[in-house]
This record gives C-alpha cells, sequence and structure tokens, in this order.
C-alpha cells in the first residue's frame, strides 16, 4: 500500500489522502459500499465501477459460508468471482460471529461458535481468519477482533481489547508468513468499547505494532450508544493514531455521521444503511431522506435530485415513477440503490474537494444547514464539530438544536 | 408536435407461412431517426411499467429491448392514471412522447406500446359488462372503459395501442353467447379506439372520485382536442371457436354502417384503421383446456386433446382466412422457442413476446440455445438451471450456443456470433462518474478503453448469487435471456433469407430450409422445457427457506449446496 496524505485541512482534523493498492487508486476519504455476498444489492460489479466506486467491502463470514473458499480459491479470488477490478476490504468475521450466531464462545484460541450448516461446534483463529482472507484476495484485510456489543459494559469490555490485541499479534503472524504482504494490507481494530482509558490503552498497544499493520480501524462502535459518546471515541481515536496510516470507522453510513468522522480525521467508512435503506423505497439526498413509499411523492414529476449525477437522477427518474416502482419490482430497488451508492460518494467527494480548496469548515456548514433545515442540528454534531473549531451555530446563535441521534427521516405527516 | 408512423414491409405476404418483414417506426421528417425491427422478432415485456430486473442504464444496453410492451393495468390503481397526470404536466406540452420519458424509455430506440392487460394473465376475474373492462391493479379490480383507454392512449401517446378486446376471464368453457357477446363487444370497442375527434372529458368515471376535488391536471373542458389515435394493433377475437373466430375478422371487414360511418370517417372498414394484429394464447389455451374432451366437431381438422399445437393453428389461421397478410401479427404468450418456430412455420406470426424467456431470468434459467443448431445434434436443455449444484464450479459463460465474446474459460470459435449483453460482454461505462478529486488526473490512472470487453459473468457466480438470494443474478440473467431470445430470432430471419436467396424463381421462400432446421432445433432441444419446471422449484426453495438458520434448515433437508461448511480453512 502507499499512502500519501496530499492535503489537509487548517481548521479541522480532516484530510485527503491517495492510498494505492494492488487494484488501483483511491481517493480519501470516501464511503464503501457494502457487497456482503459478493454483489452490491441488484447490481453489477460493472455498474459500481461506473458509479465511480473504487473501493468496496466484502465479508468475510458470509463468502466463506457461500460460495465457500474451494470455489473462491478455484475463482481465482473474490475480485475474479465478482468481476470487480477495483480494491476491495474485507472484515474479519468476528463481528457476523457475534452479530448473527447465539452461541459463540470467545476463548483465547479463538471464536468458537456453531457451524450454521451443522450446528457443530466449529472454531475460528485469527490465523484461520487471516488465512480464508488470503483466499478471498481482498487488498485490505481486518484482524480478528474481540467484539463486544458497544453497550456492554464491565471487565468483559477490558478482556476483549486485551485480547485483540494479543490476537493483532497472531494475525501478524500470520500474515508476514504468508507471502502476500505485497498486495493484501493488514489493518488492525482498536477496541476498548466506550471507556477512555482502554481505548487509550489499545491505541498505545496497537501504535507499537504499526510495523506490522497498514492502517486502522475503529471498531466497537455504531451499537447503539450514544451519539455524544460515539464522537469523543472517534475524536479520541483518530487523534492519537499515526499520521501515515488511513484510518478506517467501521460501520458508519448517515451522511451527518460520515461528515462528523471526515473532521474528526477519519479516511474511510462502510455501512449496509445506504444500500439497505434503498430497497425499503428511501433515497437519501442534501435535503434528507426521501421516503418514496409515502403517497405524497405518488404525483411528483420531479427526480430525486436534479443535480446529482447518478443515472437515476440523471435519467430525470420521476419520484412518481419511483413511487410506483419500489418494493413491488426489483428495478425500484435498483434505481434508489444507484442513487444512494453516487449520493454517498457524492458527500465524500465533495469533502475531498473541499479540503483541497482550504473550504471544508464552510463545506460542513452549508451541508448542515441544508440537510437539517428547520428540523434543528443535532446537539451531538454541534459538540462534536466544536470540538475541531466547526460552529455549526456561527452567523445563527438561535439555530434550534435537537437531542439525540437527530438521524434525519421523512415520515408520512412531515411536509404535507 | 411531430408525428410518429409506423410502416410494416413484408416483401412476400405469405398468409400462412414463414415471413420475412421490417417494421419501421419513423419519428417526424427524419428517416434516419427510425425504428427498425426485423421480424420474426421479439417483444419484450415489462412489470408495472418497468422491464423486470433492469435498471434504466441496463435497459440502454441491452440491444434485444427494441419494441417494449406495457400492461397499463398496473397504473389503474389511480385515476386519473399517473402516466397520464404526467402526459398532461405542463413540462410535457410540447413533449410528443410522455409515456417514454414517464417510464425511462429512449424514442430513438424503443417502440413502446400499451395493453390495457397482462396478456399472459389468465387468472379468474369478474366478468366484463358492455362497455367496461374488468382488469387487475395492486389494489384489486378495476374496471375500465372503452372511451377511458381511448384517451389515455391519445393522451400517453405510445407508438402502439392494443385495442381492449372482451376477453373472458370467468370461469371456462364459455358458451357461444358468451363467445358471440365477446366479438361484438371487441369489435365495438375498436370502433371506440379508433373514433377521431374531441374525447368528451371528463371521462366516465365512477361517483366516488368525482366528488373528490378535480385532480390538479385534469383539464376540466367538456371536450378537448387530443393528439390523434397511435397505431392500433387488435386482438383476433373469438377464441376457441372457429365460427366465433371468422365472424371477428368478417366484422372487420365488412363496410361500416349507421353512425360509424359518420364517426369513423375517413375510414370504410374497421380493419384500414388497424396497424397490425394481436393473438394472446394464454388465454385461448386456458379456454381449451377447459374444453370437454371430445373430438370437435366444429370443422377443425385435429381435436385440442390430440394435438393441440397443431388446433391452435387451426383456430388462428381461421382469424387469418379473409384478413389482409400484410399487417404485422404479434403473438403473446408463447412457452418455448420450439412453438415459436412452429408459429412462425404454420401461422406465420412475426412478432413474440419474451415473457418466457424474461420468467426463466426470474428463476434462475440462463438460457443456451441458438437457431440454425450449431454443433452436435445430442438431445439437450435451452438453458441451464443455475440453482443445480454442478454449476458450483462451472465458470464457464452463460451460454455455450451464444458465448461470451471474453470468458476465463474457452475462447469461442472464430466466426461463432457471441453474446452482446451485459453479463456476457460486460465493457467500461463509455463515462465512470467522478465525484470531486479523483480525476485520472489526481489519480493518475487513465479512463478504461470503453471498447474493451472485460471477462464474462460466470455460473459459478450467479450460482452463487442465486443460492444467496441477491438480486444481481436476475439482472444478470435477464439481460442474457433476452439477448439470447434476439439472436434466436436474428438466427431464424437468417435461414429463411437464405431459403429465400436460395431458390430462384420458385416461391419466394423455401419451408424446405427452414423447416428441415425446425426439425434440427426439435430434436436438439428438449421441448418439454423441464428445466424452467426444476429452477421455478429450485428458486421456490431458496425464497421461501430464506432467513435465519437457512443453512442447517437445507442441509437437515438433504439439500445443501454441498458448499465447504464453515470451518474449512
Amino acid at each position: 500500500m502507499r499512502f500519501e496524505v496530499i492535503a489537509k485541512c487548517h481548521t479541522t482534523k480532516a484530510r485527503v489522502a491517495r492510498m494505492t493498492l494492488a487494484h488501483g487508486v483511491t481517493m480519501l476519504p470516501t464511503f464503501m459500499p457494502v457487497a456482503t455476498q459478493a454483489a452490491i444489492k441488484g447490481l453489477t460489479s460493472n455498474q459500481m465501477e461506473a458509479l465511480g466506486v473504487t473501493l468496496i467491502l466484502n465479508n468475510t463470514y458470509h463468502l466463506n459460508l457461500r460460495p465457500g473458499l474451494e470455489v473462491l480459491s478455484k475463482a481465482g479470488g473474490a475480485h475474479k468471482f465478482q468481476g470487480w477490478d477495483r480494491n476491495l476490504l474485507t472484515d474479519s468475521g468476528g463481528f457476523q460471529l457475534v452479530s448473527l450466531s447465539k452461541f459463540t464462545v470467545i476463548t483465547e484460541e479463538g471464536a468458537l461458535f456453531a457451524s450454521p450448516f451443522t450446528g457443530e461446534p466449529t472454531m475460528l483463529t485469527p490465523e484461520e481468519s487471516i488465512s480464508i482472507q488470503h483466499i478471498i484476495g481482498a487488498d485490505i484485510i481486518m484482524q480478528l477482533d474481540d467484539v463486544v456489543s458497544s453497550l456492554t459494559t464491565g471487565s468483559r469490555v477490558e478482556e476483549a481489547m486485551e485480547r485483540s490485541v494479543r490476537w493483532l499479534d497472531r494475525c501478524i503472524v500470520q500474515h508476514e508468513s504468508s507471502g502476500k504482504k505485497d498486495n493484501q494490507n493488514l489493518f488492525a481494530i482498536v477496541q476498548g468499547g466506550l471507556d477512555p482509558s482502554l481505548r487509550d490503552r489499545c491505541l498505545d498497544a496497537m501504535i507499537a505494532r504499526r510495523d506490522g499493520v497498514a492502517g486502522y480501524a475503529i471498531g466497537g462502535l455504531s451499537g447503539g450508544e450514544e451519539k455524544d459518546v460515539f464522537w469523543r471515541v472517534i475524536k479520541q481515536c483518530a487523534d492519537k493514531l499515526p499520521e501515515d496510516r488511513p484510518r478506517y470507522s467501521m460501520g458508519i453510513g448517515f451522511a451527518e455521521d460520515l461528515l462528523v468522522c471526515v473532521a474528526l480525521g477519519v479516511d474511510m467508512a462502510d455501512c449496509v444503511f445506504p444500500t439497505r435503506t434503498a430497497r425499503f423505497g428511501v433515497a437519501l439526498t442534501n435535503d434528507g431522506p426521501l421516503n418514496l413509499k409515502l403517497s405524497k411523492h405518488a404525483k411528483e414529476f420531479k427526480p430525486i435530485d436534479e443535480s446529482c449525477p447518478c443515472p437515476t437522477c440523471s435519467d430525470m427518474t420521476s419520484r412518481a415513477i419511483l413511487h410506483h416502482l419500489v418494493t413491488h419490482e426489483t428495478a425500484g430497488a435498483h434505481a434508489l440503490t444507484l442513487h444512494n451508492v453516487v449520493f454517498q460518494a457524492q458527500v465524500m467527494g465533495r469533502a475531498r474537494e473541499a479540503i483541497i480548496a482550504g473550504t471544508f469548515p464552510d463545506y460542513l456548514l452549508s451541508f448542515f444547514a441544508r440537510y437539517y433545515g428547520d428540523a434543528g442540528y443535532p446537539e451531538w454534531c454541534v459538540n462534536a464539530l466544536r470540538s475541531v473549531g466547526v460552529d455549526l451555530l456561527e452567523g445563527s446563535p438561535n439555530a434550534k438544536i435537537v437531542a439525540g441521534s437527530g438521524t434525519k427521516w421523512e415520515y408520512a405527516s412531515a411536509n404535507p | 408536435m411531430s408525428q410518429s408512423s409506423l410502416s410494416f414491409a413484408l416483401p412476400s405476404p405469405v398468409r400462412y407461412g414463414p415471413r420475412l418483414g421490417t417494421i419501421t417506426l419513423r419519428r417526424g421528417a427524419d428517416t434516419a431517426s427510425s425504428i427498425i425491427i426485423a421480424t420474426p422478432g421479439l417483444l419484450a415485456s415489462t412489470s408495472r411499467g418497468a422491464v423486470p430486473h433492469l435498471s434504466r442504464d441496463h435497459v440502454r444496453i441491452t440491444d434485444a429491448l427494441r419494441w417494449v410492451n406495457v400492461p397499463f393495468e398496473t397504473f389503474l390503481e389511480q385515476t386519473p392514471p399517473i402516466p397520464i397526470l404526467h402526459a398532461q404536466h405542463p413540462s410535457n406540452a410540447s413533449n410528443p412522447h410522455p409515456l417514454h420519458t414517464f417510464l425511462g424509455f429512449d424514442e430513438s430506440r424503443h417502440l413502446l406500446s400499451i395493453s390495457a392487460r397482462e396478456p399472459t394473465d389468465t387468472r379468474e376475474m369478474p366478468p366484463n359488462g358492455n362497455a367496461l373492462v374488468c382488469v387487475h391493479s395492486l389494489r384489486g379490480v378495476r374496471k375500465l372503459a372503452p372511451a377511458e383507454w381511448a384517451a389515455y392512449a391519445r393522451i400517453a401517446q405510445p407508438d402502439v395501442v392494443l385495442a381492449l378486446s372482451d376477453t373472458p376471464c370467468t370461469d371456462a368453457p364459455y358458451s357461444q353467447k358468451r363467445l358471440t357477446k365477446s366479438v361484438e363487444r371487441s369489435a365495438a370497442w375498436l370502433a371506440t379506439l379508433l373514433r377521431p375527434g374531441p374525447i368528451p372529458m371528463p371521462l366516465p368515471i365512477p361517483k366516488k372520485l368525482k366528488a373528490q376535488p378535480v385532480a390538479a391536471a385534469a383539464p376540466a373542458q367538456p371536450a378537448v382536442a387530443l393528439p390523434p389515435t397511435p397505431p392500433v394493433f387488435v386482438h383476433l377475437a373469438g377464441l376457441t371457436s372457429l365460427p366465433a373466430r371468422k365472424a371477428f375478422a368478417a366484422s372487420l371487414l365488412e363496410p361500416l354502417y349507421g353512425p360509424h360511418i359518420t364517426a369513423l370517417a375517413p375510414l370504410k372498414t374497421l380493419d384500414e384503421g388497424v396497424a397490425g394484429y394481436t393473438i394472446d394464447l394464454a388465454p385461448l389455451k386456458a379456454a381449451l383446456s377447459a374444453l370437454p374432451d371430445t373430438p370437435s366437431p366444429s370443422a377443425a381438422a385435429v381435436s385440442p386433446s390430440e394435438d393441440p399445437e397443431a388446433h391452435i393453428a387451426a383456430l388462428l389461421r381461421a382469424s387469418l382466412t379473409a384478413l389482409p397478410p400484410s399487417k404485422p401479427r404479434l403473438v403473446t404468450g408463447t412457452t418455448s422457442p420450439h412453438e415459436v418456430l412452429r408459429l412462425i412455420a404454420t401461422v406465420g406470426a412475426d412478432v413474440f413476446d419474451a415473457r418466457w424467456a424474461q420468467r426463466a431470468a426470474d428463476v434462475g434459467v440462463a438460457l443456451d440455445f441458438a437457431f440454425p443448431v450449431r454443433g452436435e445434434r445430442t438431445p439437450r436443455e435451452i438453458g441451464h438451471n443455475l440453482y443445480d449444484v454442478r454449476y458450483r464450479l462451472d465458470f464457464g459463460c452463460f451460454s455455450d450456443a451464444l458465448p461470451a465474446p471474453h470468458t476465463t474459460a474457452t475462447a469461442p470459435e472464430a466466426g461463432t456470433p457471441t453474446c452482446p449483453c451485459a453479463a456476457c460482454a460486460p465493457r467500461p461505462p463509455p463515462a465512470r462518474l467522478y465525484h470531486g478529486h479523483d480525476a485520472p488526473s489526481v489519480s493518475g490512472e487513465p479512463e478504461k478503453d470503453p471498447a474493451r470487453v472485460l471477462p464474462a459473468y460466470t455460473r459459478a457466480y450467479v450460482h452463487h448469487l442465486l443460492h444467496t438470494h441477491e438480486m444481481s443474478a436476475h439482472a444478470l440473467l435477464a439481460a442474457h435471456n433476452l439477448a439470447v431470445l434476439d439472436a434466436f430470432f436474428a438466427g431464424v430471419r437468417g435461414v429463411l433469407s437464405a431459403s429465400a436467396a436460395g431458390v430462384e424463381g420458385g416461391p419466394v421462400e423455401d419451408a424446405g430450409l427452414f423447416a428441415k432446421e425446425v426439425r434440427a432445433f426439435e430434436e436438439a432441444y428438449d421441448p418439454r422445457m423441464g428445466v424452467l419446471v426444476e429452477a421455478e422449484a429450485a428458486w421456490r426453495a431458496v425464497d421461501t427457506a430464506r432467513g435465519k438458520g437457512r443453512l442447517s434448515r437445507e442441509t437437515g433437508a438433504g439439500e445443501g449446496e454441498g458448499v465447504a461448511p464453515a470451518d474449512a480453512a
């Protein structure tokens, strides 16, 4: 991997970087759409490339089950299997072991879980996770970490953090000895729950292993924790992580979260949200999400966003026909998935341009003003951005502020 | 407003045999911007106005899509229907093709027709009335009046409108009285559609809706001048009865009488106003299967149970006996390429719906057949049920008969036609999107050459996508199956024109060569279409089993696809 920071925001911690991997260049900060089972829902790899996406994510847990490693290795890796010759990242499977399997027991050796095929106890060790990811062949692979829900408290969080560090060592050894280091890059995952002191210890330990890792992910978040805690953990990690390594915030996908994370110094993020919400009929826009299932869109002949370059909007696909199609025809889901993937890419692309131009704080102000409008700014966003020198209330001290996550959603009753 | 014109050139107007023709849709005065559809050819079906599984960018790169039919009934959930509101919207005041715009079809490439109903839907419906057709929408049965249909066609301006037909979808078999009524109503409804001049507005709509405030864009004038009716295709009514079919044809040809003379002027017969004929096989087959199983006394040469296809051919020929052979004949509800070939050979049909091939994509079948048959003639299926475990490690392209131009497995022989679909011949986009500081000047990466064909998506990949219930599988298969069917028709036309050229001075089409190739096709490809049945079962199994715990359920049922267990690292 070659990672070059080419510009920094003069006010916030945001930066633009060029990350060169075996399958090309990805400009950071970027959002990575999730192709869980080797396909972005409903789209083809070729379409994704046309959308200007250069880095997507596959899930190791799922690919290991189906199609299985035999198929992937005979196909020549996941890139060839899915016809994707851009960059690819795989997670370690640790998160799905916890989220999808009720019976997972974590031991020092690895994660013991019930095989979804036979129900028999099966062990996933850090070494195995890395070997699986070597066969999948992603450009960025993740260490196996001991994942606990972000709402967990007590000694289990500390144990998980420390075990994640020990497992990182085993992953590094496995990766170093594999001969795959030239084409695949191992990322560490910072754990430690919501406890700043645990995060700090984890950061120290993982930074000490920087020679063995190409980048750092911030894990253990996006699990229902308070947003005000979330951003503080992100900030703490981003502040401390080395300048010369990419920083990846796992499971982040709402536009406001993305921009706050970028301002705090995050380079990469992934989430199923934009593609999943598309299938339920929701289009993401700079004015907030549009729920096209609502009957108020049935007679709207304008597109989702006239200025959006996505295939759906540039073809002037009307909200009315989308209302007619979504959740009934797969073509409706495809149209919104294309749009939402481009929306995410645009949010990040504009951030890159603003950082280069030295106008990133202005971009934040105008984005948030338009996105939230009269609904009011989420308090946590105001606090988070203040911590890096941007005041959303600048010039409008009486602007409305709302507590809670502030996630924007379109309801049937709003704006009749 | 530029008017389009539809024409059908049939160098040799054969009444009942194979016909080579060309449908030309001319847009305005510019002859260069014409849509040309060589026949025999295909018509693609849509669902809710969209080609199933294809996003608009895929529609644009699927060359097989030339004629697209839109069943309008799904839009009749609302009154007035949304496409009508759209066409009447001020922003479309000077748009000659508002329906193309609304549905995302390209008026320079797509001939768009509308039919009131999905022609293959034979679900039982309430009976039609003298001036009301029952149609199926997501919110239940709706009633559509012939005058409404005429107005919708003239407002939405598709390229072709299929006239309303009184096709009974009640409890078959149908009495002679019912079929007589069907023939009379169908002719009367055609007359309503052909009537020029203003249409009374507002249209007769149910009282309940009238009470509501008038919808924004609906003009409230008593009568408005509308664009002329697009070219009309009429369904050959009469269902299972030879006399009824002949009577309907006769009613098209008889001189207009009474008030129709002035109302339909300058037409002298209904047939003069008709651009083509449609034949819906699905209701016909349903009605035939409900007939009592006795040798047909009604002059048909063969009884339905002995040879259903020959019986259907006899019925269709009865409709066509007197009608001019020079008009295109569109057939919906075919279920196999074998059936298509026989209809070409024995009836002389020109355009066939692709619905069965599109349905094959729904259930995971990649079509793999070609006409004329090439290479070995061992019996085989017309496609691959990609759910089948045998494709788990098959990294070949979807079709052997129509191979991908660039596969990792084997290179196609020189001279063999290759599959142009989005799955078999993916190409870098002519212009990919950039989002900010990621252009080639920044990344240092040049744009990819859009002429370069990339490796095809493989059977193994789609096998995986099907078993993981990923929608991408169906997008790839839908594009592919349309391309295979399109190539099939190109092959049919190739054989027909070769035989025409080969016989000097004789009958223009040599039925001999074509018939020989049809026989070879029938020997090579299993006409039972078992692969579709098999795939449908597998598709249902995945569809019902999905959800948490699916893998173990499948293993327990002995239907696991045999992938390595999770611990095999």
